[in-house]
């Protein structure tokens, strides 16, 4: 499933432009340190808004960030996020309730 | 990507020598003493949660430690005198991206950084899984970095975190 897709379908919110990308899996975490392990093409769910996080979902190629709860990043962040290429999201529901959406939704 | 531990990116100074070094600490609580080591009085700095981690090769099995490095840092480019810069200055766009892997040995006091193996490892290993094909990971080690006081680059750590407990 496309970035864009996912986000019409459950309602996320954006918060820069972004290159339409497809989703290869999903994880979730609120440590810069765990996410260097993971994946390129995830889609990393967080509460975490530092900039250490863009930095590390760079290294790692990160599909899109999307905070949870609410969290919207500073702007230092967005633009970090901007010139990385990663798209950045936001929704009002918790992790928990974001994840179970996301498998009802195929994404694995 | 195999030895995964978890522990603390501890870092120290010494006061009379600016001389900085750091350390993993595996402990469950960071240690914050003071203590004297040759001519230099180290003293806490700070701390953050970090992992440690060796690679190996899918294919030959071959495993590389990464004893040396304590973290990884984003470069920003701040600074156009320094060689880290230097190493993806010749990409404006933005699609090369350097990482600088940090040693033990903050200021170079002893010579070392980490190691030509290691820092080969690490770019055949962030670039391997890279899903945009014009997207390209430069690490280098820190003693290409001019200066550890001035420098502006995101480390790769949960700084913050450890001042919570």
């Amino acid at each position: 499933m496309k970035i864009s897709e996912l986000a019409s379908k459950i309602g996320l919110r954006s918060f820069n432009p972004y290159a339409d990308k497809e989703i290869q899996g999903v994880y979730i975490s609120d440590m810069v340190s765990d996410i260097i392990g993971i994946k390129g093409g995830n889609l990393l769910i967080t509460l975490q808004t530092h900039k250490n996080l863009i930095a590390a979902a760079n290294l790692v190629d990160v599909a899109a960030v999307l905070y949870s709860r609410g969290k919207t990043p500073p702007e230092d962040v967005v633009a970090l996020a901007v010139r990385a290429k990663i798209a950045l999201f936001g929704s009002e529901d918790d992790t928990w309730t974001l994840a179970k959406k996301l498998y009802e939704l195929g994404i694995r | 990507m195999v030895n995964v531990r978890s522990g603390y990116l501890v870092t120290e100074g010494c006061f009379q020598c600016r001389h900085r070094i750091s350390f993993f600490s595996e402990e469950p609580v960071p240690p914050v003493d003071h203590y004297q080591q040759g001519d230099h009085i180290w003293s806490y700095l700070g701390s953050s949660q970090a992992v440690k981690f060796d690679l190996k090769c899918k294919k030959c099995s071959r495993e590389v430690p990464l004893k040396e490095l304590m973290a990884l840092m984003l470069c920003w480019r701040c600074d156009p005198d320094c060689g880290v810069f230097k190493s993806g200055a010749a990409d404006p766009e933005w699609k090369t991206w350097v990482y600088v892997a940090l040693c033990a040995d903050s200021s170079h006091e002893r010579g070392t950084c980490v190691s030509e193996e290691s820092i080969w490892a690490l770019n055949e290993y962030f670039n391997a899984d890279l899903v945009d094909p014009n997207k390209k990971i430069i690490v280098v080690p820190c003693t290409l970095r001019r200066s550890v006081d001035f420098c502006q680059g995101i480390v790769l750590a949960d700084v913050g975190l450890t001042e919570l407990y």
